[in-house]
């Protein structure tokens, strides 16, 4: 009974169904339904930022759709990749590239990622690390992480990995999360 | 009791579970955690990396673009004041260029026969001809920072000039003999890297070509130390090495981007011949290289009018410096197209938002009519009656009184610079041929389809896909490898992967700031990458290290520049203050900034790292200011705004002395000084009065002998930040 009991409260902390973060059959992405609600000042900041990726040299105003997601990020949200693709619309592999958006498609994308609840805290990253704490010490198995990190959800690539842990693993390879995690939000 | 052991034993029970596997579901979420976060943690710093990269590109640009107004405004002087002026005649040795001297009186000039190397010179001693010991001997005493002796230096240089003068415009290479061939892209002066290629790739030989894509100096201290040895390689293997011209071999650039002062430090009795010989070197550089008849490679890139059979054709050592057209010979009063070096005039026509715009040598973009109505230089026919004796200053202060320009100024006799390369009446063809050498050194590609003239640079023009699609259509290419341009990792596709950049100059901007690149291809002409970075303590850096070590130091450039331009600052923030409260509001703060320095930059998003505190959303403009840290020289000068300017004009205003130093001596005269800040003024269009010229002599004449050193000035008036000390 006990033990089950402490089972539950854990897949309600976290964010909505596993292994997908969002429900399934959830309706396309439509951005007019979407109000913008940031103010102008922020809409300044973003035009600066969004700036900042467009590689137009006649400064049109435009990033491709693989940069819409860093964007979204630089500017401090954290939407999951499945998050990113749906309000892209689900665009195909060689669309990402090539395909282009401009400022005024980029804020009710934007606003619908800053709106979705739950950006994660320092909290709720060191509960996802604990997991992997065998030990129950405050450390964590580099190479485990490493093989959760490549290998389930939305798998990091090697040199993703690689960049991540780099010189964060003690002799032992060991990891303290609580400082890893401080590393991470520090940037 | 029972229960305590009960609940231990489950919390064991607990443990192993985790150990043996942590339920799936709880694993993928945790993953799913991490992942995000670490990509928002990329992401951040990659926004970092992208305004540190833009602030160093900006300000290198924005330097370019300087020198190349800097240069139009001489050629201006040229074109349009009379041999008898004093400021002309300061400058008008630096266009001397093809002198009526033929090439055997240079050959007596350049002799190094009569200089003689002392016994107690402990450098490499060389013979010729060349051989593949005795450039290795070379690599290895510069490795070891010695200094080759001038007599050598002339006597190699010599044997290189005289080899480029056979070879084509454009060599071609063959890759089919199973030889594998290394490309290398910019250099500018970084021995490090040249030594790190020659670890990890081998020295050039006949079973190891090589292709070195321009831009060897300036910049970096050991520009002259990279030519050597691969004009010493070129000497040895002929057919195996090849050179392409890059627009840094070009001594104009060479005067602002530190090469000329390299060499003449290095050199100081024979600085200048050798300075004059490697001008001649350069005009002969070849200008491309391609490989199997189907890889281009030039240095900048291409435009919608490059076409190889003209280039092939071109007497390219006239092009002595890339950024002087062609001499119109033969030419009506108010020719129309031609107008060449008329930019000055022309304040950046217009800021595209966000982008600096300077009008480019080649472009002309269309300017009211009466800005036309300049007269022509000629050459021939002209009455020396009418020949008006205007000093400078009096013509000067005519313009100013104008907005625009007057027929009636001062007419022009023949000029006593550059001599006639031939009768050519063919100035059309002249220009044509101009515009795809420059074209071919400056150009930068770009995403869109197209061809625009490149404004930020001030030379070249922008190229898109289509454009390249065209060109290596027209002559049956496969790909076009070009540099010029610095890149992250040492080399980038672009254009369907139809062009590579590729860049070798590691840690360009600063440790840490990029990679640099080689590329090796064999008989499938299939290019192959390797990267590495000089500097072993940047390779220990982790990423977010390595940006933020760059960051501080583009942060600290950025700085500097705000501070040059603070009574520019402060007057446009007043504007937005009316009531004088020192506040103004962000938006203001980020547009007026933008106004002033020009430089296309994200100031919202840099915003945090500038302003330390905002109040109720607004900025305290005098204390920000003040905030930037950065001191100047305590000087005893009574007009505050020369010094100013000169914070300013740093670059321009060094580029002016060593023009005017022509004895090459590093010392100049006060009455040089005087003119050098009087020919400055007229360039920026400011007034300077004599007095505080007098008084900034004054202060720095550190010889007191009367004369200045140059360097030493310099010196004195470099600005230090504060806070890179603590």
């Amino acid at each position: 009974m006990a033990p089950k009991k402490k089972e539950e409260p854990k897949p309600a902390a976290a964010p909505p169904k596993p292994p997908e973060p969002e429900r399934p059959k959830t309706p396309e992405f439509d951005p007019t339904t979407i109000t913008l609600e940031f103010t102008p000042e922020q809409i300044e900041d973003f035009k600066d930022a969004f700036q900042l990726f467009d590689r137009t040299p006649a400064n049109e105003m435009k990033i491709t759709y693989a940069q819409c997601g860093d964007l979204i990020r630089a500017l401090g949200q954290n939407p999951t990749q499945a998050e990113i693709m749906h309000v892209l619309g689900k665009p195909k592999a060689e669309d990402m590239q090539t395909k282009m958006l401009d400022f005024d498609q980029f804020l009710p994308i934007h606003q619908h990622i800053c709106k979705a609840k739950d950006c994660g805290t320092f909290e709720d990253f060191v509960e996802g690390l604990r997991v992997f704490d065998k030990e129950g010490n405050g450390t964590v198995m580099g190479a485990e992480l490493r093989h959760v990190l490549a290998t389930l959800g939305e798998k990091l690539r090697e040199d993703e990995v690689e960049q991540l842990m780099q010189n964060q693993e003690d002799a032992n390879g060991c990891i303290n999360y609580e400082a890893f995690v401080k590393h991470i939000m520090a940037s | 009791m029972g229960c305590g052991m009960g609940k231990s034993k489950l919390q064991l029970k607990k443990c192993e579970r985790v150990s043996l596997s942590v339920p799936a579901a709880t694993a993928i979420r945790a993953a799913l955690l991490i992942q995000r976060w670490y990509r928002q943690y990329v992401a951040r710093l990659e926004m970092r990396r992208r305004c540190t990269w833009n602030i160093f590109q900006s300000i290198e640009y924005a330097g370019e673009q300087d020198q190349i107004k800097l240069y139009n405004f001489f050629g201006f002087l040229m074109d349009h004041f009379t041999p008898a002026s004093s400021e002309r005649n300061l400058i008008s040795h630096i266009f001397r260029e093809n002198e009526i001297c033929r090439d055997t009186e240079w050959e007596r000039y350049f002799c190094y026969k009569d200089i003689e190397v002392p016994d107690s010179y402990t450098g490499p001693h060389l013979t010729f001809p060349m051989t593949f010991c005795g450039v290795s001997k070379l690599v290895e005493a510069f490795k070891h920072k010695q200094q080759l002796h001038a007599r050598y230096v002339l006597q190699l240089l010599g044997e290189t000039w005289r080899l480029l003068r056979i070879l084509p415009n454009i060599n071609q290479v063959s890759a089919c003999h199973t030889k594998e061939i290394t490309i290398c892209g910019d250099l500018h002066g970084h021995l490090e890297d040249l030594l790190l290629i020659f670890y990890k790739n081998g020295l050039p030989s006949s079973e190891k070509p090589y292709v070195f894509n321009g831009d060897f100096v300036d910049r970096g201290k050991n520009s002259l130390e990279i030519l050597l040895i691969l004009f010493g390689f070129l000497l040895v293997y002929p057919n195996d090495v090849h050179l392409n011209r890059g627009n840094h071999e070009d001594h104009i650039v060479n005067l602002r981007y530190g090469f000329t002062k390299e060499v003449l430090g290095k050199y100081r009795m024979h600085g200048k011949k050798i300075l004059k010989l490697l001008q001649k070197i350069f005009s002969w550089l070849p200008l491309a290289t391609v490989i199997d008849h189907k890889v281009l490679i030039v240095h900048g890139g291409i435009s919608d009018t490059t076409d190889l059979n003209t280039i092939a054709r071109v007497d390219r050592h006239k092009y002595v410096s890339v950024l002087r057209p062609p001499k119109p010979t033969h030419h009506a009063v108010n020719g129309s197209k031609t107008q060449m070096m008329n930019n000055r005039n022309r304040e950046a026509g217009g800021l595209v938002e966000g982008r600096r715009r300077v009008c480019s040598l080649t472009y002309h973009s269309s300017a009211p009519a009466y800005k036309h109505n300049l007269p022509r230089r000629s050459l021939h026919n002209q009455p020396t009656s009418s020949q008006l004796n205007w000093s400078v200053e009096e013509e000067l202060k005519r313009r100013r009184r104008q907005a625009g320009f007057d027929q009636s100024y001062g007419e022009l006799t023949k000029s006593d610079s550059d001599s006639d390369p031939e009768s050519g009446e063919t100035t059309e063809t002249d220009e044509h041929e101009w515009k795809q050498i420059v074209d071919m050194l400056w150009s930068d590609p770009m995403p869109q389809n197209g061809c625009s003239p490149n404004e930020v640079r001030g030379g070249g023009c922008y190229w898109g896909p289509d454009v390249s699609e065209e060109v290596l259509g027209k002559h049956n290419l496969q790909l076009l490898i070009r540099s010029h341009e610095c890149k992250q990792e040492g080399y980038e596709f672009c254009h369907n992967r139809r062009v590579l950049t590729i860049f070798s100059a590691s840690n360009y901007y600063e440790v840490g700031s990029n990679r640099g690149a080689y590329i090796r291809m064999g008989p499938d002409l299939v290019p192959h990458f390797i990267q590495y970075q000089a500097s072993r303590t940047s390779r220990e850096f982790t990423l977010r290290q390595s940006i933020g070590w760059t960051e501080r130091s583009a942060l600290r450039a950025l700085k500097e520049q705000l501070f040059v331009h603070k009574s520019d600052l402060i007057s446009a923030f007043h504007e937005f203050d009316p009531n004088n409260t020192g506040l103004i509001s962000l938006s203001h703060w980020a547009s007026v900034t933008e106004k002033v320095l020009n430089l296309g930059l994200p100031w919202r998003v840099l915003r945090p790292q500038l302003v330390s505190s905002t109040r109720y959303g607004m900025v305290d403009y005098h204390q920000w200011i003040r905030e930037l840290s950065i001191t100047e020289p305590k000087l005893e000068i009574s007009d505050n705004s020369i010094l100013e300017t000169m914070y300013k004009n740093h670059s321009n205003l060094e580029t002016i002395f060593r023009i005017i130093d022509t004895d090459h001596s590093g010392l100049i005269s006060f009455e040089e000084f005087r003119q050098t800040w009087k020919l400055l003024s007229s360039h920026l269009k400011t007034e300077i009065s004599d007095k505080a010229i007098a008084d900034l002599a004054q202060s720095i004449d550190f010889n007191k002998d009367g004369s200045i050193d140059i360097n030493e000035f310099m010196e004195a008036f470099r600005l230090v930040d504060l806070s890179a000390h603590s």
